[in-house]
C-alpha cells in the first residue's frame, strides 16, 4: 500500500473545499452573513455621511473578508454532523488537520470571492485606486485565512445546529466591529480602546486594506501581518484540539 | 497471523458511562462477521471506534494489522463504511457522491471513473447517475452509500444495520449484494439487531450486551447453547379463549405462548407433548391444521445469553418494514 504523503493530504483537503463550494456557498446562512451583512452594514454607515465613498473602500473590504470568510465553516460543520457526512472525513484516509484545513479553505475561497467582488465594485463604481497591490493581496489572503479559521474554531462547539454556532460567534463578531476602527478611527479611541483595537484581528485587516488602497497602517504592516498570523495559528490550534476532544468524548 | 479486524481490550466511556467494556475479538480475512446485540448494547460505538470516527478510551484496534489510532491513515485506506443512516450528500448526484469519495481516498481519475461506473451499473443506478440523491428512495440511497463504501477498493467493509428501515425487496437485494461481495473476497463486519439476518448471513457472530461480549461462535454452535429449549408449534381450526390455560396443563409442558393463530408449547419432551396434543384435540373436537416441532431458535440463544427479550424489537422492525413496503419505498 502506497504511503499517503503531505501532498496527497493537501489534495484531499482541496477536494473537501471544492465539495463545500458546491453545497454550501449558496445556502441562506452564508449568503446572509457573508454577503448581505457586510454590504448592509457598509451602506448603513456610508449613506448620508460626509465622507467620500472611495475613502470607505477599506471598510467595505475588511467587513466582507471578516463576515464572508467566517460564515462557511459554522454552517457546513454542524450540518455535516447532523447528516453524519462529517463521519465520512473522519473515516477517510486523511488526518483531522487535513479535514479542518479543507473546511478552512472553503471559507478562505468564499471570503476571497466576495471581497474580490467588493474590490471590483470599489474600483469601477467608487473610483478607488490600488496603491500597493502586494499588501492588499497579502492582507486579503491572511485575513480570509484567519477569519475562516475563527469560524472553524467556533464550529468545534459540539452541536448539530448551525444557529448554536452562529449565536456565540456573533457575540464576538459584532463587538469586534466597534473596537476595530471601522466606525471610529483607532487614533481617535481612548488608550484602553486602542489597546482593545490592537487585540482585534479585524483592526489589522482594516490597516492592511487602508495601506493597499492609498491610506496608512496605524500599527504598521509588520505588526499587522504578525498579529494576523498569530491569530490564524491560535484559531487553527484551538479548533483542532476541540475537534479532537469531540472525537474522544462522542 | 494478520486479522482483518482485531481488538484488544477496546473500551469507550462517555463521561462516566461505560459504553464498551474491554472487548477483544478477531475477524478473519474473508469472513462475514456478525456483531449482534440489542439497541444500546455498544454496537455502533464499537464500529465508530473501529472506523476512526471516535477515539477509544482504552485498548487497541487494528485493521489489516494497522492500528486505528497510531496508523489511522493506512488503516482507513483499507476500509469502507456504511453507517446506520445513509450519509450521502443529498445535494450531489449519485455520480458526484462516488467521485467525491474516490477523490477523498486519492484514487487516480481514470480508475475512479471506471470503478464508479461499474458500481453504479452493478447497483442498478447508472441510468440515474446524474440525478441529485435527494430524490432517491431510502433503498436507493442505501445502495449509493454501499457503492461509496466500495469505490476505494476496500478490503474490509463495515455495515452498521444495513437493512434497518428498508422495505422487504431492498432488504433482499442488499443481503444478496453483501453475500456476493463476500464471495469476491471482501471481509464483512456486520452489526445488526436482527437475529435472523445474522443467522442467515454470518460465518461467525459476536453477541454484545451492555458493552461486553457475551459469546463469539458460529450461528449453529451458538444455537447449541439453548438446546434445552425445544417446542411444538400447533394451529387449530378454532381458537377457544381458554386454550392457553388448557394446553399449559398437558403433561411435560413447561410453558405456552400464543403467537398469532399458533400456539408454541415449550417442553423437554416433544414426542410426549405431541401425543398429549392429539388426545386433547380429539377430546375438544378440535382439528390441528398445522403442527411442527422446533429446535432452539436464535432468539432463544440470544435471550439465554443476554437475558433480553428481543420480541419487542423484532415487532418494531417488522412494523417499520411493513410501513416502508406499503409506501413502496420512502422518498
Amino acid at each position: 500500500m502506497s504511503k499517503v504523503s503531505k501532498w496527497d493530504e493537501l489534495q484531499r483537503s482541496w477536494v473537501i473545499a471544492m465539495k463545500d463550494m458546491k453545497i454550501y456557498y449558496l445556502r441562506p446562512a452564508p449568503i446572509m452573513f457573508g454577503v448581505m451583512f457586510p454590504f448592509t452594514l457598509f451602506l448603513s454607515f456610508a449613506v448620508g455621511r460626509d465622507v467620500p465613498i472611495a475613502k470607505l473602500a477599506p471598510l467595505l473590504l475588511a467587513q466582507t473578508l471578516f463576515w464572508a470568510s467566517s460564515s462557511v465553516g459554522p454552517v457546513s460543520i454542524p450540518v455535516e454532523r447532523r447528516v453524519r457526512t462529517f463521519d465520512r472525513y473522519l473515516s477517510a484516509p486523511l488526518s483531522l488537520v487535513s479535514v479542518l484545513f479543507g473546511k478552512t479553505l472553503a471559507g478562505v475561497l468564499y471570503g476571497l470571492s466576495i471581497s474580490t467582488l467588493a474590490v471590483a465594485l470599489c474600483i469601477f463604481a467608487f473610483g478607488t485606486a490600488i496603491t500597493d497591490a502586494f499588501v492588499l493581496i497579502l492582507g486579503m489572503g491572511l485575513a480570509s485565512l484567519g477569519f475562516s479559521a475563527m469560524g472553524i474554531m467556533f464550529a468545534s462547539i459540539p452541536t448539530q445546529n448551525p444557529g448554536e454556532v452562529m449565536m456565540p460567534m456573533n457575540f464576538i463578531r459584532i463587538p469586534m466591529l466597534f473596537i476595530s476602527g471601522l466606525y471610529i478611527p483607532v487614533s481617535q479611541l481612548p488608550t484602553i480602546g486602542q489597546a482593545a483595537a490592537f487585540l482585534s484581528p479585524l483592526t489589522h485587516t482594516l490597516d492592511l486594506m487602508e495601506y493597499g488602497l492609498g491610506g496608512s497602517s496605524h500599527f504598521g504592516i509588520p505588526v499587522n501581518v504578525a498579529v494576523l498570523v498569530l491569530y490564524t495559528l491560535l484559531f487553527i490550534g484551538i479548533g483542532i484540539s476541540f475537534h479532537r476532544r469531540i472525537m474522544k468524548t462522542q | 497471523m494478520t486479522y482483518a479486524v482485531e481488538t484488544v481490550g477496546l473500551t469507550k466511556y462517555y463521561d462516566s458511562f461505560l459504553a464498551v467494556d474491554h472487548i477483544s475479538f478477531q475477524v478473519r480475512k474473508g469472513e462475514i462477521f456478525g456483531f449482534l446485540g440489542p439497541n444500546g448494547a455498544g454496537k455502533t460505538t464499537t464500529i465508530r471506534m473501529l472506523t476512526g470516527v471516535s477515539t477509544p478510551t482504552d485498548g487497541t484496534a487494528s485493521i489489516m494489522g494497522y492500528d486505528i489510532v497510531r496508523q489511522s491513515v493506512e488503516a482507513k485506506a483499507l476500509m469502507g463504511i456504511v453507517p446506520d443512516v445513509s450519509n450521502v450528500y443529498d445535494e450531489l448526484s449519485a455520480w458526484d457522491n462516488l467521485v467525491f469519495t474516490g477523490e477523498l481516498y486519492g484514487m487516480p481519475k481514470r480508475r475512479l471513473q471506471e470503478k464508479a461506473e461499474a458500481l453504479l451499473r452493478r447497483f442498478g443506478l447508472y441510468d440515474r447517475r446524474g440525478e441529485k440523491v435527494v430524490g432517491f428512495s431510502r433503498g436507493m440511497k442505501r445502495k449509493v452509500c454501499i457503492a461509496m463504501a466500495l469505490v476505494n477498493d476496500s478490503e474490509v467493509l463495515f455495515l452498521d444495520e444495513p437493512t434497518s428501515g428498508l422495505d422487504v425487496e431492498s432488504v433482499r437485494e442488499i443481503r444478496q449484494m453483501v453475500r456476493a461481495l463476500n464471495e469476491e473476497g471482501l471481509t464483512i463486519f456486520l452489526t445488526t439487531h436482527n437475529l435472523e439476518e445474522a443467522n442467515q448471513m454470518c460465518d461467525r457472530i459476536a453477541i454484545i450486551n451492555r458493552g461486553k461480549i457475551a459469546a463469539i461462535d458460529t450461528p449453529e454452535r451458538l444455537r447449541q447453547i439453548a438446546r434445552n429449549v425445544q417446542s411444538v408449534e400447533v394451529a387449530f381450526n378454532e381458537t377457544p379463549g381458554d386454550l392457553v390455560d388448557e394446553l399449559q396443563r398437558l403433561a411435560a409442558v413447561t410453558s405456552v405462548e400464543k403467537r398469532g393463530d399458533k400456539y408454541r408449547i415449550f417442553t423437554n419432551e416433544p414426542p410426549l407433548v405431541l401425543r398429549e396434543i392429539w388426545a386433547y384435540a380429539e377430546k375438544r373436537s378440535l382439528t390441528p391444521i398445522s403442527i411442527s416441532t422446533l429446535g432452539p431458535s436464535f432468539e432463544d440463544v440470544f435471550v439465554k445469553l443476554t437475558g433480553k427479550e428481543m420480541e419487542k424489537e423484532l415487532v418494531r422492525e417488522g412494523k417499520a418494514a411493513t410501513q416502508n413496503a406499503g409506501r413502496g419505498g420512502e422518498r
